[in-house]
This record gives structure tokens, C-alpha cells and sequence, in this order.
């Protein structure tokens, strides 16, 4: 049996849309299971849901929005995405709803509600790592500062922070982390992504955009992922962790997988 | 002494050691004021809608590292936040007591052990 309180929550956000985070989340959840961990991804981006087309699930009978309202319990809400998984592990997925009327009624919540939900999020450590025992619950969050993303940062105890090389984004990741992360204590990570691939052709060069990333944010850059036109040209859609194992993007996300592992 | 007496004689004691309880929380909450110079990092003006993570953020560190730990663990003696915090009961007891004339937390007895938690 597993020890209690050993299993992880890794929030994956950014301070920009269109940084790569659900594409990372739904990886790097695919690199734990096929290691044989058991690994739980929630798609807490309610203004814009999209685990469900990269799952390529139908739904089920509940969603992450009725957990938060407190109409079920987030069992129901879980899929088993194991057998399509292809992992020795164990994938559940839990959606957002992609209905106009719930990102519509998502966005219409009082403090009140908000409060409840953090309540609701911060009891899934007991539920879902501790009495289900999974090694690592993943929230796909909203960029930037939204209330359903700083819940899923004070709920989580690891946050990896995608950034572009973009200098809005940047400076934004850069003010976000310092003003945001620091005033919850958060173990935040930071991962570079879609970075030109002439800016890592030779050691020094990989070398110089560590440090020059590192020194901009103050905080460990844990990864710099160049941009793969082929992962591009995916749309979003394939999960190369199951489908491409040989792949330098998967070989990548292995190399995330165990530095927040041991993080 | 007869066994009434020795009965109403530990009631008594009962009722002064919670006296005495209390008054100490109360002391704690006095002695962290002036600590910050006399005056409270707070204003209680209208009771505060709810603890949630922008109120969060709004409050003073000491108090917000608090006011978090109680969040992750529901309903907590001023022990338990104090193991999460790593900080000392005593202090512990002084911001949670703060939290709870700020309107944030709740308060209720069980017993000898003071309970504190956010009203959903």
C-alpha cells in the first residue's frame, strides 16, 4: 500500500493563452501512466474546455462543472481513459463542460461559490491521492489570472509555469510568478516552450537560454522545448507520449517527468 | 468533604479552566497587536463575504499562511495549523483568533479544544 499524502497536484498554467499547456498536461499525464503511475487530469479551464477533443471523448453524465456546484461527487465525473491509454499505468480524465450555457453560467459565479470551490478542490488530495491512492492528480488550467486558475495554484503542491519566448509573455510569466506564486509559497517550475530550434543548435547556445531564462524569472526553468513543426502540425490532437515514445518532444517530457518527480 | 461537594468542587475547576482558556486566546490576540505596533492589521468594518483566494490575497502574510492552512485543512485546532505552518501554537492561536474578528473564520468549542474553520 501506498503512503498516504505521497501522491503530487501539478498545475500546469501560463500567463498567456495558446502556450502549449493542454498539449504538455495531457503528456506528461500519458509519460506518469506509461510508467506505471496512476494519474488523474482535470480540465479546470472552464472558459475554453478542451480535454475533450483531445481525448476524443463523448462527455459523461457529469462534469468537473457539477463537482464545483457540489450536485455530485467527483467519481462521477472521472473517465477511464486506460485502455486507450495503452499504459501500464492507470489515466482517468475528468472534463469541463464545453456547453455556451455552462462556460456562460462558469463565468457568472459570486465569491461565495469560489470560496466553496476551493473547498471542493482542495478536498480532492483526499480523495483522489489519498483513499484512491493515484500518484499524481493534473490540473489543465485558464491562463493568466482568473479565479479558477489561482484555486487550482493554492490547491496544487507543484506549479509548472509554460511560457513562450514571446517578451509580453515573458515579462507577464515573470510578474505573475513574483506577484502571485511567492504569496502562496508555491514550488513553481518553469518550462520554455515552442522555442526557435536555432536557439539551442550547439550546447552554449542551449546553455545561454537556461541561464538567460533562469536569471529573468528567478526560478528553476526546468525544461526548454523547441518548437517541433510535426507537434504543430498535430493541431493538438496526438498524444505523443502513447503514440510517438520515440519521438524527441516524448523524449522532452520524460526528462519533465522526472525533474518533477523529484522536484 | 462529602462526594456532592467533591462533584461541584471539579465542575467548578472545569468552569475556571475554560474561563482561563478563553482569556488566553483573547491574551494571545492583545499580544499579537501590539507586536505590530499597537494596532490591528485589520479594520472590521462590514463582516467580509467569504475566503476566497482574492481575499486571500489581500491579507497580510502572517495572516494569509494562516488563513491557507486552515483552507487545505477544513477544521483545525490552532495544534494542527501550527503543524502545517511549522510556525508556534501560540502564534498560530493569536492569527486564527485575528481571523475570526476579521469575520473570515469560525469558531466553536468541543469540549476543551477550540475548532476553527471557514464557513461554507
Amino acid at each position: 500500500m501506498k503512503a498516504v499524502g505521497v501522491g503530487k497536484i501539478i498545475a500546469i498554467h501560463s500567463y498567456k493563452g495558446g502556450t502549449g499547456k493542454t498539449l504538455l498536461t495531457v503528456n506528461l499525464a500519458a509519460t506518469y501512466a506509461r510508467r506505471g503511475k496512476r494519474v488523474c487530469v482535470l480540465d479546470l479551464d472552464f472558459r475554453a474546455p478542451s480535454l475533450q477533443s483531445v481525448f476524443e471523448l463523448n462527455g459523461s453524465e457529469y462534469w468537473l462543472n457539477d463537482y464545483l456546484n457540489g450536485a455530485c461527487e467527483i467519481n462521477k465525473v472521472l473517465v477511464d481513459y486506460t485502455p486507450q491509454c495503452k499504459c501500464s499505468g492507470q489515466m482517468l480524465v475528468g472534463l469541463a463542460n464545453p456547453a455556451t450555457e455552462a462556460l456562460r453560467d462558469m463565468s457568472s459565479k459570486d465569491r461565495k461559490w469560489e470560496m466553496r470551490a476551493l473547498g471542493r478542490l482542495l478536498s480532492l488530495k483526499n480523495t483522489l491521492l489519498n483513499d484512491m491512492e493515484l500518484d499524481y492528480l493534473l490540473f489543465d488550467t485558464s491562463p493568466g489570472l482568473q479565479y479558477s486558475s489561482i484555486n487550482a495554484i493554492v490547491s496544487a503542491d507543484v506549479v509548472l509555469v509554460i511560457s513562450t519566448i514571446d517578451a509580453s509573455d515573458v515579462e507577464g510569466t515573470r510578474r505573475m510568478t513574483h506577484e502571485l506564486y511567492d504569496l502562496f509559497e508555491k514550488k513553481t517550475g518553469i518550462l520554455m516552450n515552442k522555442v526557435p530550434i536555432e536557439f539551442l543548435s550547439t550546447p552554449v547556445d542551449r546553455d545561454s537560454v537556461y541561464k538567460r531564462f533562469e536569471n529573468t524569472h528567478t526560478l528553476p526553468v526546468l525544461k526548454v522545448i523547441p518548437c517541433f513543426c510535426d507537434v504543430l502540425r498535430a493541431g493538438g490532437t496526438k498524444i505523443f507520449a502513447r503514440d510517438e515514445p520515440e519521438h524527441p518532444f516524448t523524449k522532452h517530457l520524460d526528462e519533465i517527468a522526472s525533474k518533477v518527480e523529484a522536484f | 468533604m462529602g462526594r456532592l461537594d467533591v462533584k461541584n468542587s471539579a465542575i467548578l475547576l472545569e468552569k475556571i479552566k475554560e474561563s482561563l482558556d478563553r482569556l488566553n486566546e483573547k491574551m494571545e490576540v492583545f499580544i499579537e497587536i501590539q507586536r505590530q505596533g499597537g494596532k490591528p492589521d485589520f479594520v472590521v468594518q462590514d463582516l467580509p463575504e467569504a475566503l476566497d483566494v482574492m481575499t486571500l490575497l489581500s491579507l497580510p502574510d502572517h495572516l494569509r499562511k494562516t488563513a491557507v492552512a486552515i483552507c487545505k485543512l477544513g477544521h483545525a485546532t490552532a495544534e494542527e495549523v501550527s503543524e502545517q505552518t511549522k510556525r508556534a501554537r501560540a502564534v498560530e492561536s493569536g492569527y486564527l483568533n485575528q481571523l475570526v474578528l476579521m469575520g473570515y473564520l469560525k469558531k466553536e468549542r468541543k469540549g476543551r479544544k477550540a475548532f476553527f474553520f471557514v464557513e461554507r
